[in-house]
């Protein structure tokens, strides 16, 4: 039964997929003013038109629109996702590197955020209407209210700028030229990028821990379990967390996705060398390739996640696959 | 819990006051925020309450009229995203079967591609301005808000009263308006404010992307300008720090109203800790 599910799944995803590979064609070529004569209107003022014949030719634009579609499709499946205009190299490529960047500033605070949500959250809800509970509540609230963008030029003005304890961007120092990449000096450049993050996507973690675990509360086993006369804390760690936790599982999958967004701002303003500058970058050179090729190894990402959120799912919780079986 | 009525009408008030500043902006700001009005990066003074920019801008009417595109981008926005949301969502939710199948399906697929890079990609190609974006940020979040309507409708849908009505002889076009829509009207006036607060926050990072109207002036663009041509080197606060401040005071303003709201219309936080 669980393998038919998840093939089903996985056939879903592939769908969904080859749908967004597909409007992200008609986006790219379908819409007024084709990007290679948008692009170079940024190196010439007014383009010749044998220069954009002959980018027209080698990026393949001259055929009909169906072959077009095609090789695309196929070149999608095959890795080839286009041809960078700015980085004149595959897309590919640029976006893999840049990915270990990104993912060495998201990790941690993902993981650190996910940590401290639940644990904030579920004393939160625990303790619900306390005056922990309002304070670290309207914390939150403030929290997620301000704009992330300003809330990392505000980190970097303080810790950078005024207290000078952090650099104030890049991912290493000069004298890396000499000595090469010191994992210690990384660590320092990183350290605010992931601070940021870090707050960013603290607050989603704990809304939702906080719901889940008032939800919880209220549930007929945490009273039987009062009523044996179990103390608060026994209940709360045996009973009550683990049964909260459990929506978590989607949201970790949620979180990575929304991270990326984050990580636009954060990265551009830090100056960090990950996915989210290559976005900025891309941006400010129109070059559509590169940011089509960011999108779709976005949309990648959110499938993945989602399917491992789907596949782990049921070896947390025994129940939804019962449910599965009732329907099927 | 006391002061949450003052949190309520507190917030209301700072919105209240986002509007009027907003609506007569060619009033209260002194100078023409295009203009050059005095020398280029000159400090507070009594002229140029928050100095001048790179341009010699005065930063204070810059503010001031900055109000107006974050207003459109949050509000016409919130209006597109609520009336598709709600439209979509009634009518899925209503009918159920195929209809709301084929709905469901839709929302699948297009709510595995990212909303912000997406949104990116649309800008940079349509060059839209600022009322084209507020629509765009409009449709694609409203994708989110007809899946929270829907299922709050699918319950409705079989509820006695409306099961009733049907027998009575009711049209479809008649009990969703006048009998499912004003079910779930407090749940779209939330969702009418969490929506605003989103796409403030999303329209000012498209405009602090580099990404924004350059016909209007807009915070993102303002903070963007900033941190860009030596307000952080130079440590000028006051060109860095008062649109980001005029955007967290709104949004925050928004945010703890969305909530208080919420509070009293979602029956779950009245269940009280046994």
């Amino acid at each position: 039964m669980r393998a038919a599910y998840l093939l089903r799944r996985l056939l879903y995803s592939a769908v969904a997929f080859g749908i967004s590979v597909t409007i992200m064609f008609v986006i790219l070529r379908l819409m007024p003013g084709d990007y290679i004569t948008l692009y170079l209107e940024g190196i010439y003022v007014i383009a010749p038109p044998e220069v954009v014949q002959a980018y027209n030719h080698a990026y393949g634009i001259d055929r009909p629109l169906i072959d077009q579609y095609f090789s695309y499709f196929l070149g999608i499946l095959q890795g080839d996702w286009g041809y960078s205009l700015s980085y004149s190299r595959p897309v590919l490529d640029v976006i893999s590197e840049k990915l270990v960047w990104t993912l060495v500033i998201l990790l941690p605070a993902t993981i650190l955020s996910i940590i401290a949500g639940i644990a904030i959250g579920a004393y939160s809800g625990w303790r619900r209407g306390s005056k922990a509970d309002v304070a670290l509540l309207n914390g939150m609230i403030f929290l997620r209210a301000i704009p992330s963008y300003w809330l990392a030029l505000m980190i970097l003005l303080v810790f950078a700028f005024y207290l000078g304890l952090f650099p104030l961007g890049g991912y290493v120092s000069l004298s890396a030229l000499d000595t090469g990449i010191d994992p210690l000096d990384v660590l320092n450049h990183a350290a605010l990028p992931i601070f940021t993050l870090f707050l960013f996507s603290v607050t989603g973690t704990y809304y939702l821990m906080r719901n889940s675990m008032l939800m919880t509360a209220g549930e007929d086993y945490i009273v039987t379990a009062r009523a044996k006369g179990l103390d608060d804390m026994t209940i709360l760690r045996r009973h009550a967390l683990k049964n909260a936790m459990l929506p978590m599982v989607t949201r970790v999958a949620l979180q990575c996705a929304g991270m990326l967004t984050g990580s636009i701002f954060v990265e551009t303003i830090f100056s960090w060398p990950g996915i989210g500058m290559l976005t900025f970058e891309a941006l400010q050179v129109r070059d559509l390739p590169l940011l089509q090729g960011i999108l779709l190894m976005d949309t990648l990402i959110v499938i993945v996640a989602n399917i491992g959120a789907d596949m782990i799912y049921p070896f947390v919780d025994p129940r939804v696959e019962v449910g599965n079986d009732a329907r099927a | 819990m006391p002061g949450r009525n003052t949190a309520l009408y507190l917030s209301l008030g700072v919105v209240l006051a986002y509007c009027a500043v907003a609506l007569s902006a060619p009033v209260i700001a002194p100078f023409d925020p295009f203009v050059i009005s005095g020398p280029p990066l000159a400090p507070p003074d009594a002229t140029h309450l928050l100095g001048t920019n790179d341009l010699s801008q005065d930063i204070f009417s810059r503010l001031i009229w900055g109000t107006r595109a974050t207003m459109v981008l949050g509000f016409l926005g919130a209006v597109v995203s609520v009336v598709m949301g709600t439209a979509v969502g009634i009518v899925a939710g209503y009918y159920g079967g195929r209809v709301d199948e084929a709905v469901m399906r839709f929302l699948d697929v297009m709510m595995t591609i990212p909303f912000f890079p997406l949104l990116l990609v649309l800008t940079i190609f349509f060059r839209p301005g600022i009322y084209v974006t507020a629509v765009i940020m409009g449709l694609l979040g409203g994708l989110g808000s007809v899946r929270i309507i829907r299922s709050q409708v699918l319950s409705l849908a079989v509820a006695d009263f409306v099961v009733g009505t049907k027998a009575l002889g009711a049209r479809d076009g008649y009990i969703m308006a006048r009998h499912i829509l004003p079910n779930v009207l407090p749940l779209v006036g939330v969702k009418f404010v969490t929506s605003a607060q989103h796409f403030m926050l999303v329209g000012i990072g498209l405009g602090f992307l580099g990404m924004g109207d350059p016909n209007v002036v807009d915070w993102g663009q303002m903070i963007e300008r900033a941190s860009k041509n030596g307000g952080i080197v130079l440590g000028l606060w006051w060109w860095l720090i008062p649109p980001g401040l005029a955007v967290t005071v709104i949004s925050l303003a928004l945010a703890w109203f969305a909530y208080a709201c919420e509070e009293r219309i979602n029956p779950r936080f009245q269940v009280m800790r046994v």
